[in-house]
C-alpha cells in the first residue's frame, strides 16, 4: 500500500475523496456521470457493499468478546441508551420536517437519519477528545444506532425477484459455512466464494438487502487472535486469517466506487429531503442522546470515567455524521430518482457534522479546545466523581 | 341609425371574435382530442383561470381526456381538498365527460392511485390506449428496478402508432428551478428510442417548453397548469419555444401520423403550436 493510499484509509478520507470527485462530476457532465453511475450501481451497491458489511460484522462480533466494548451489558448500556436516544432524536426531526411540508414520499426515509459514519466519527472524536474512554463509548453507538437501520433496511428491499428458493439459499449457504469451520479451512475467500455465493442467492431471493449477505456467515470465518474492536484497538490486524487484513484493499476499492457511484447529484435546487436528513442529523440526533443520556443517568447509570456532560455534547454532535452509511441507506431505501437525489444530497451535507462537532467543543472547552486555544489533548486525564459537567483532572 | 346598428353589431362581432378560443387545430371529426396539464392542484384562482380556459376550448375543440402530469393536488389533501383542488376548478369538464389520467409528481400523496376520477387503477403508473394511441403514464418520484421492468416490457408489448408517455420529472428542461432529470433521462431514454416513443410530456418546473426534438423524441414541459414561475426557464440550444409569462395548459389531437399540439395561457392567448411527426421504427 503507498504512502497516499493508506493516509486516505487512516483517515477515512476515501469516500469523502470519492463523493467530492462524483459531486464535481454530476454538476460538470451529468450525463456521462450518471452513465458511469448506472451501470456500477448493482454491482457496487448490492454486491461489493457486502465485503464492507461484512468487516463491520467482524468489529461488532469482537466488540462482544472479552475485553470488547459489547462485552459486559453495564459497560454497554448507556452508549446503547444514547444511540436509541439519538436515533429516535433524529428520525423524530427528519419525520418533523417530512410532515410539515406535502412531499409525503419522504417519509418512508426515516431509516435513513439512523445512519451514523463510524469512522468519521471515530477520527473527529480521537482528534478532538483524544485516546480515552470517549472511543469504546463512540464504537458502541455507532454500531446499535447502524444496526437499527441496517435491520429496517434489510427487511425493507424489495426485489422484484422474491422466490421460495431464496430461504433454502440461504440455510444452505449457513451449512456450507459450518462445514467449512468444521473442515478447518482457514482460506477466507474459500468461505466467501462458496458460502458468500449461496447467501447472496439467498438474500436476493427472500427480499432482503444482498449486502447484508455475508452477515451471518462472519462468526463462522477463521479468525487470529486479535483483541478488543477496531475502534479501540489500535494494533494492526494484520493476520491473513483476519477478515479485516483479507479484505482491507478490496474494501477501500469498494468504498471508492461506492462514493463515486452514489456521491454525485445535480444540486439545482435544495428540496426537502435535503433538509430533513440533516435536520435529523444535527437537531434530532445530538438532542436525542442527550436527552437519554441524561435520563439515563438520573435513572442510576454511570458516564465513563473521563467523560463529562461537555465531552458529551461534543461527541452528540460528532454522531451527526452520517454520510457513508447515509448514502447507503439512502440508496437502499429510495430508488432511482428525485427523491433519492434530495435524500442523497441531504446525507452528504451531514459532512458539516464534523464542524459541528469541532464548534461543540471549542464552545466547551474541552479537549484540544480546553485552555481556549487548540492544543493536543490531555494524555490520559483521571477524572472523580460522577456526571459532574467538566471532569475533574488530577495533575 | 343604420350606422348605430352597424356599430353595435361590430362591437358584438369583435366582442366575440377576442373571447372566442383561437383554435389552431385541425379538429378532424376522427381524431383522438385530449389536453394535458401539471403542477396544477392548488386550489387558488390561477388553477380555476385555466380551468375555465379549458372548458371554453372544450366547446369548440371536444377533447375527451386530460393528462396530468403530476403535482395533481398540492398540500393537504383530504376528501375535501380533492373537490376544491380538483372537482371544482374542473366541474364543467368533468360534467361534460372528460376522464382525467393523473401521473403522480412529488407533491402528491400516493393515496391519489385509487381515487376514481384519476384512473390509476390503484397502481402509481399504468398504461391505457385511445384510438391508435397509448399511453404511459410513469412514476418519476420513484423508479425502482420493477417499474423499469414494467416499462420495457409495456413499451415492447405495445404495436400501437403513437407512444405517448408521461410523467411529472422531465428528462430535458430548461426550468431554472429543477431543470432536466438527467439521472432518469439515462434510464429512460435508451427504452424511449429503442421503442419508438414518439412524444413525452412532464412537469415540475412551473412553465412551458417544447424542446427540440431528441433523438427523435419530442419533448414538453406543461408544468403551469396552476403554479407559475415567472422568468423561470433560459433558453438553451435544446430550446424550441418557451412560455413562463402566466400559467398555460396544452391542447393535442393525434390524426394519423400527425400530432398537433397548442400550448394556450391563462388568458387563452395561443403561447405555441405546431405538427410532430410520426418516425417510424424499425
Amino acid at each position: 500500500m503507498n504512502r497516499e493510499f493508506r493516509y486516505a484509509v487512516e483517515h477515512s478520507l476515501v469516500v469523502p475523496c470519492g463523493a467530492a470527485i462524483a459531486l464535481v462530476w454530476a454538476n460538470w457532465s451529468a450525463e456521462s456521470y450518471f452513465r458511469f453511475a448506472n451501470a456500477l450501481a448493482f454491482a457496487v451497491n448490492d454486491v461489493g457493499m457486502a465485503m464492507f458489511f461484512a468487516v463491520m460484522m467482524q468489529e461488532v462480533l469482537e466488540a462482544t468478546m472479552v475485553g470488547g466494548a459489547l462485552h459486559t451489558w453495564r459497560r454497554a448500556m448507556l452508549p446503547i441508551v444514547a444511540a436509541i436516544g439519538g436515533t429516535i432524536g433524529a428520525i423524530g426531526a427528519y419525520e418533523a420536517v417530512v410532515l410539515s411540508g406535502d412531499e409525503r414520499l419522504l417519509a418512508a426515509g426515516w431509516p435513513i437519519v439512523c445512519a451514523i459514519d463510524g469512522g468519521l466519527m471515530y477520527l473527529v472524536v480521537q482528534f478532538l477528545l483524544g485516546k480515552g474512554d470517549a472511543r469504546p463509548f463512540v464504537a458502541l453507538m455507532v454500531i446499535v444506532s447502524n444496526a437499527i437501520g441496517l435491520i429496517v433496511i434489510g427487511l425493507h428491499q424489495q426485489s422484484a425477484n422474491v422466490q421460495w428458493a431464496g430461504p433454502l439459499l440461504i440455510g444452505s449457504g449457513l451449512i456450507v459455512s459450518i462445514a467449512l469451520k468444521r473442515l478447518r479451512v482457514r482460506t477466507i475467500w474459500l468461505h466467501v466464494v462458496i458460502s458468500g455465493a449461496f447467501m447472496w442467492w439467498g438474500f436476493w431471493w427472500s427480499g432482503l438487502h444482498p449486502a447484508l449477505a455475508l452477515v451471518p456467515i462472519v462468526p463462522f470465518l477463521p479468525r487470529a487472535p486479535r483483541g478488543l474492536t477496531f475502534f479501540v484497538d489500535s494494533s494492526p490486524h494484520d493476520s491473513s486469517r483476519h477478515l479485516e487484513h483479507v479484505f482491507r484493499i478490496p474494501e477501500q476499492i469498494i468504498l471508492l466506487l461506492f462514493a463515486l457511484v452514489n456521491g454525485g447529484a445535480v444540486v439545482h435546487a435544495v428540496e426537502r429531503g435535503a433538509w430533513a436528513v440533516p435536520a435529523g442529523a444535527f437537531i434530532g440526533r445530538p438532542i436525542g442522546t442527550l436527552v437519554a443520556v441524561g435520563i439515563a443517568v438520573w435513572l442510576g447509570l454511570r458516564l465513563p470515567a473521563r467523560l463529562g456532560r461537555r465531552e458529551l455534547v461534543v461527541i452528540a454532535c460528532a454522531a451527526s455524521c452520517s454520510f457513508t452509511f447515509g448514502l447507503f441507506f439512502t440508496t437502499a431505501v429510495f430508488p432511482l430518482g428525485p427523491v433519492l437525489t434530495e435524500a442523497k444530497v441531504g446525507a452528504l451535507s451531514t459532512l458539516a457534522g464534523v464542524l459541528l462537532a469541532i464548534a461543540a467543543a471549542w464552545l466547551f472547552a474541552v479537549g484540544r479546545f480546553s485552555s481556549g486555544i487548540l492544543r493536543p489533548p490531555r494524555a490520559s486525564p483521571k477524572r472523580q466523581g460522577r456526571f459532574r459537567g467538566r471532569p475533574v483532572y488530577r495533575e | 341609425m343604420k350606422r348605430v346598428g352597424a356599430l353595435l353589431l361590430l362591437l358584438v362581432a369583435g366582442g366575440w371574435a377576442a373571447g372566442a378560443p383561437d383554435l389552431t387545430l385541425p379538429n378532424r371529426a376522427t381524431s383522438l382530442k385530449f389536453a394535458a396539464i401539471g403542477d396544477n392542484g392548488t386550489g387558488e384562482v390561477p388553477e380555476y383561470d385555466v380551468g375555465r380556459q379549458m372548458m371554453a376550448y372544450h366547446g369548440r375543440f371536444p377533447f375527451e381526456l386530460v393528462i396530468m402530469l403530476g403535482d395533481n393536488l398540492y398540500g393537504r389533501q383530504e376528501a375535501r381538498d380533492f373537490v376544491a383542488k380538483f372537482e371544482e376548478p374542473y366541474r364543467p369538464l368533468l360534467n361534460a365527460g372528460v376522464q382525467f389520467y393523473a401521473a403522480l409528481g412529488n407533491h402528491d400523496n400516493p393515496s391519489q392511485e385509487t381515487y376514481p376520477p384519476f384512473h390509476m387503477g390503484g397502481a402509481r403508473y399504468y398504461t391505457y390506449s385511445k384510438r391508435n394511441v397509448r399511453f404511459f403514464a410513469l412514476d418519476s418520484n420513484l423508479l425502482d428496478a420493477k417499474q423499469r421492468a414494467w416499462i420495457e416490457s409495456a413499451l415492447r408489448q405495445s404495436q400501437d402508432d403513437w407512444k405517448i408517455c408521461y410523467f411529472h420529472h422531465p428528462l430535458y428542461s430548461d426550468g431554472k428551478t429543477h431543470g432536466s432529470q438527467v439521472d432518469l433521462r439515462v434510464v429512460l431514454e435508451p427504452l424511449f428510442v429503442k421503442y419508438g416513443v414518439n412524444v413525452v410530456f412532464s412537469g415540475h418546473d412551473h412553465v412551458y417548453e417544447r424542446l427540440k426534438p431528441q433523438k427523435g423524441i419530442t419533448y414538453f414541459v406543461s408544468g403551469a397548469g396552476g403554479q407559475l414561475r415567472k422568468g423561470d426557464v433560459r433558453r438553451s440550444d435544446l430550446t424550441a419555444a418557451q412560455f413562463d409569462q402566466d400559467c398555460s395548459f396544452m391542447l393535442i389531437e393525434v390524426s394519423g401520423d400527425d400530432l398537433f399540439f397548442q400550448a394556450i395561457s391563462r388568458t387563452g392567448t395561443t403561447v405555441d403550436s405546431g405538427v410532430v411527426h410520426r418516425r417510424t421504427t424499425s
